[in-house]
């Protein structure tokens, strides 16, 4: 308790010295806003709407609370407690790429989870425990440039492979935060999109990350014993994936080798990848041309080829949470807020911001979510209250790994980190 | 090429019904019935009435007689309160299935300067171009099939129309999508419109009120009217054992194992009961499974019979070609491509998180829904003998 009496008067401390930067959302007092307390017998206070921005602010100051969400849907009341009687009329378009919902290899590093059935721990990215099967898990999940770094590359793919060239969204009407933890947020403010339904949001969200998608309906069939594949004129993912084989095609052969062989990737057997190679210049003059698409050089198997064309479309495609897409009431974190879970800020980024941020060693003052940093070097004293605390990357400098029981030193913005992070307490 | 007025008469579900027409589609539904019950088209009417629901109720394709004039207006409207007044599910879909397919028909006839008025009145972004483009190219050893088009569709509008169908055809990820619009063919948008008359006939539905009761009551003051709404009811009263088979999963060692299905099928015996339209891999998946659990043909037969374009003796041929064949059931990952697996929407556990094999002392998905009848019966089973243990 002592440790979030503590981060609350930290967070209230913040909005009181940045209630200047604090932006205000479009269409602010359409949104329903949604807290998080320190307590922890109070789950989430939402159905609450604010005039203006200086309410809001002043709100903040009062409760700092642990974590801050809008809506993005707009309602004629937002504060009506039944969802039914908000008046709702309309959602932007949410999509959440957050490092939580896929792998990267990094997180073998430093995830840990725990089976709290049968008591099995591990590292690395597991859904339910291997040994007994259950879901009951406690997950300790940490960040690092790695991670960061792989939600902000889908981020980017996801602006310049799909919404640009396929659904030409206006680049001005495109949203995106650092969320203050382990992903980003983009919205995209769109009257039309607005409009959408939940059924609607699912099909544009299919399309972004190939789900759904038929092979045979873009082309992919078994005749006798030849296999006949896309063509690249195919326009939309027949189109996508042509362009991605060919990607591969012109790798090198070792490099093509690791790549097929990556088990966590393809399932291929080692005929598919040994003819692969060997035909590897006829297959990429076959994929670049307009008038062949026999495939059979490489397998006559059309299992084979779903084999290898299944984690094509996952490569293509982006990892999204796609239930923050389809749920049009849900909250998302208000830019500007603090991230309870690690004391960072949720960064607003332009269009042309993303590309060099780095939300772990910003450079750029404005864009820092780091915002515990003393300008004084002042040193905290905590003591690990969690088994195993992974190491932590923040401005350069590593802090850990940690054990429990461990009495470290750090400087205040670690340690902001840490007793949110929930591993470490005040000594 | 016609003027939108014509368009109208032959498509009175356009939107512009209301402007060409405003003398006939603004008037309250009452003043509507009681004026057209006492003029000299309604004999006419009543016949061309008479025949949709006929044509309906005995498994005919497409109408018997879809004139393009202006009785079509009223055929139409007067089919939208008697709809709505029925209150009637089964009949409700049938009407609109073969009201929408003959539509789709009468669309496919038109010349693209009417579809594109057609288009235009529906509001729909759709752009012509004088050049086709080339959308998609099918090569088979030497035979190219390539689809052009001329048309395009804003995506926004095409999710519109086609987000309810759960065709994999008309997925967005598996269509030509490019700075905003969908290239598509014509026949392709009339097939989307289809299902938005056939949602025109369905939308009114709603549960019985006192609200409806009282609508119907002051109708069947119409003496005229209520005599030809009991002849409707007296043809669906003839035909309604046709569609009322009781759709009997209790085969199987005459128990009911009902209660063990994923829910995958749960859902579609659900939507089949209520005269639902199922989709081509729903049709197939429901007939595999229950072929695969040994179900006689008469039963899998009947689960069909509530479409709305059931054909016995079709069916008949279909299920019996799926007997002798003997397709396994879709896995669950191939459930889940198609978009048909429930678990999460269902939040069942044993889908989620699988089951405990004492065998090889592991946890293990279920990956097929067979699979997940044999686990729900084998719990089933050692519930009932701990009970018969009990004293």
């Amino acid at each position: 308790m002592k440790t979030f009496e503590y981060l609350k008067r930290r967070f209230k401390e913040y909005y009181k010295d940045n209630r200047d930067k604090i932006p205000l959302v479009s269409l602010f007092n359409q949104r329903e806003f949604g807290f998080i307390p320190w307590d922890r017998q109070i789950r989430m206070i939402r159905h609450m709407g604010f005039a203006n921005r200086e309410n809001l602010i002043q709100h903040l100051i009062n409760n700092g609370p642990r974590h801050v969400y809008s809506s993005g849907s707009l309602y004629l009341n937002p504060e009506n407690q039944d969802m039914k009687n908000k008046g709702y009329q309309g959602c932007d378009f949410i999509i959440d790429i957050d490092v939580d919902h896929f792998y990267t290899p990094c997180k073998e590093d430093h995830d840990i989870w725990y089976c709290k059935e049968c008591g099995k721990n591990g590292k690395g990215m597991v859904e339910k425990c291997p040994k007994c099967g259950k879901l009951k898990l406690k997950k300790l999940n940490w960040i690092c440039e790695e991670c960061l770094k792989a939600a902000k590359k889908e981020i980017i793919k996801l602006i310049y492979d799909f919404l640009i060239p396929d659904f030409n969204i206006d680049i001005e009407k495109i949203k995106i935060t650092f969320s203050g933890h382990r992903g980003y947020h983009l919205k995209i403010e769109d009257n039309d999109l607005r409009a959408l339904s939940s059924d609607e949001r699912r099909e544009i969200i299919d399309f972004i990350t190939g789900e759904g998608i038929s092979f045979e309906i873009l082309g992919l069939r078994k005749m006798g014993d030849n296999i006949f594949g896309f063509s690249a004129e195919t326009i939309g993912w027949a189109q996508k994936i042509s362009r991605r084989i060919e990607e591969i095609l012109k790798m090198s052969s070792i490099e093509i080798e690791t790549l097929l062989s990556d088990k966590r990737k393809f399932n291929l057997n080692q005929n598919f990848i040994e003819n692969f190679l060997n035909y590897k210049n006829n297959f990429l003059n076959i994929i670049k041309s307009n008038n062949m698409n026999n495939w059979t050089l490489v397998s006559s198997n059309l299992n084979a080829w779903y084999n290898f064309l299944g984690p094509i479309v996952k490569q293509i495609g982006i990892e999204v949470d796609e239930p923050v897409s389809i749920d049009i009431h849900r909250l998302i974190r208000y830019p500007g807020s603090l991230h309870g879970q690690t004391g960072f800020k949720v960064q607003e980024l332009l269009f042309d911001e993303i590309e060099t941020f780095n939300p772990l060693n910003e450079q750029v003052e404005k864009l820092d979510p780091i915002v515990f940093v003393s300008k004084v070097q002042t040193i905290q004293k905590l003591e690990i209250i969690e088994s195993n605390v992974p190491a932590t990357k923040i401005k350069g400098e590593t802090f850990g790994p940690y054990k429990l029981g461990d009495k470290i030193e750090v400087p205040h913005h670690i340690a902001v980190f840490l007793l949110c992070k929930g591993v470490a307490k005040s000594i | 090429m016609s003027g939108i007025y014509d368009l109208v008469k032959r498509y009175p579900w356009l939107p512009s019904l209301k402007t060409y027409y405003s003398d006939i589609a603004s008037k309250n539904p009452l003043d509507f019935i009681n004026e057209i019950f006492t003029s000299d088209k309604v004999e006419e009417l009543k016949a061309k009435v008479l025949t949709v629901f006929n044509d309906a109720l005995n498994n005919i394709e497409q109408l018997s007689e879809y004139e393009l004039d202006e009785f079509n207006i009223f055929v139409y409207l007067l089919l939208k309160i008697i709809l709505y007044i029925l209150n009637n599910k089964v009949v409700s879909n049938r009407i609109a299935n073969i009201y929408s397919k003959t539509t789709y028909n009468e669309l496919n006839k038109e010349n693209e300067y009417n579809l594109y008025y057609i288009y235009q009145d529906l509001n729909l972004e759709i752009l012509f171009e004088e050049k086709p483009t080339i959308y998609k190219k099918l090569i088979v050893k030497e035979q190219k099939e390539i689809f052009k088009t001329n048309f395009k569709i804003s995506y926004l509008d095409y999710l519109k129309l086609a987000s309810n169908l759960k065709d994999e055809y008309r997925k967005l990820v598996n269509n030509a999508v490019l700075q905003g619009y969908v290239y598509i063919k014509p026949e392709n948008i009339n097939r989307l419109l289809q299902e938005y008359v056939r949602m025109k006939f369905l939308t009114q539905n709603g549960e019985i009120s006192a609200e409806l009761d009282k609508f119907k009551e002051k109708l069947f003051e119409i003496q005229e009217f209520k005599s030809f709404y009991d002849t409707i009811i007296a043809i669906w009263e003839s035909k309604k054992e046709e569609f009322e088979y009781m759709i009997d999963i209790s085969f199987k060692e005459g128990k009911d194992i009902s209660e063990t299905f994923p829910p995958c099928i749960k859902e579609i015996l659900s939507k089949a009961q209520e005269g639902q339209n199922l989709i081509h891999t729903e049709r197939l998946f429901i007939l595999w499974f229950l072929n695969s659990l040994k179900y006689p043909e008469d039963k899998i037969i009947n689960v069909f019979s509530t479409l709305p374009d059931f054909d016995r003796e079709q069916t008949a041929y279909q299920v019996k070609y799926a007997m002798k064949k003997g397709y396994t059931p879709y896995s669950c990952k191939s459930l889940k491509s198609y978009n048909l697996c429930l678990a999460k929407e269902y939040k069942d556990k044993l889908c989620l998180e699988g089951y405990f094999s004492r065998l090889q002392d592991v946890q293990k998905d279920i990956s097929h829904p067979l699979k997940y009848i044999e686990v729900k019966q084998y719990r089933g089973s050692k519930k009932l003998k701990k009970t018969e243990n009990q004293p």
